[in-house]
């Protein structure tokens, strides 16, 4: 279990991250989760055939690695009060995928002390895919 | 036709705010299991009843957010619960992004509810052509105790 994050140790312009390869076989064990088959995410010839450079990372994966980048920053005592992103660019598989989470904004609210976050999704070269935001309630110390 | 279409169509402009599907999802301790291994978790208490419990999850195996279990397959009903309201002339579809709002704990063994409504519907010019931009909100309530404990938005882009 990894320690807790408190809201009073968060600092605006903080980042953390995720290194995620992309392999065919990872997204077919995501196509068995999430019951999305659809052919360009696993099978070569039909992506060729529908002009894709390669077999391509399923959206609804990125934005869920973008959940768990959350979930296990804000630790067990933290609360997802929300996140979203957009499906901007295709991810080809069969590369690394930076998952990235940045703060922007530390108040209080009704009680609650929230963060929000910038989050994305990033290609090796820097191109950004899947941009979004956040926003968490940390325990204070 | 797509090209041409000025406006939204009356039938377009009813559809906003209107149900468009139902459906019951099982959220089963596998199905978490199979999503956290997906998503990349290692962390024992979306895999392990005992690592959960001791983490303080008190309802079992907990379902790491965004899931919400599935949707219960059936092919001979293959369709059943989703309303078309209206002819979309647009034959391309891409999945323009999504939010999550996670409201309860789901845990493996509950069975949700989801209801699904057109929020709002765009017609606009883009760079791939004229595009009919959908968003859509769905509600999942836990059928034992009828709380409410996610919804999720959805952009849906035809062009």
């Amino acid at each position: 279990m990894a320690d807790q994050i408190h809201w009073d140790d968060v600092e605006e312009g903080q980042e953390f991250s995720l290194n995620e390869p992309m392999s065919s076989q990872r997204l077919v064990v995501w196509a068995a989760a999430s019951g999305d088959f659809y052919q360009i995410h696993y099978d070569d010839d039909f992506a060729e055939n529908n002009n894709l450079p390669d077999i391509i990372v399923h959206g609804a994966l990125k934005g869920m690695l973008v959940g768990r980048l959350i979930d296990e920053w804000k630790g067990d005592q933290g609360k997802i009060k929300n996140w979203g992103v957009s499906y901007r660019g295709m991810d080809p598989a069969r590369q690394d995928l930076t998952v990235w989470g940045k703060v922007t904004k530390k108040y209080e609210d009704d009680g609650e002390a929230l963060i929000d976050l910038d989050v994305g999704v990033a290609q090796p070269d820097g191109t950004q895919t899947t941009p979004g935001t956040a926003t968490v309630a940390l325990p204070k110390r | 036709m797509a090209e041409e279409l000025e406006d939204l169509t009356d039938e377009m402009k009813a559809a906003v705010g209107q149900e468009t599907g139902r459906s019951t999802y099982e959220v089963t301790t596998q199905g978490i299991r199979t999503f956290a291994r997906a998503v990349g978790y290692k962390d024992s208490k979306y895999f392990d009843e005992a690592a959960a419990k001791a983490a303080g999850y008190d309802g079992g195996l907990p379902s790491p957010p965004g899931f919400l279990g599935m949707p219960i397959f059936n092919p001979s009903a293959d369709g059943a619960g989703r309303r078309e309201l209206f002819e979309n002339p647009f034959q391309r579809r891409l999945d323009g992004g999504t939010e999550v709002e996670p409201i309860e704990q789901v845990y493996g063994g509950d069975v949700l509810e989801a209801i699904s409504r057109i929020t709002t519907l765009e017609l606009t010019q883009s760079r791939l052509g004229k595009m009919l931009i959908q968003n859509s909100e769905t509600v999942y309530t836990r059928q034992s105790d009828g709380q409410i404990v996610a919804k999720k938005r959805g952009t849906g882009l035809s062009y």
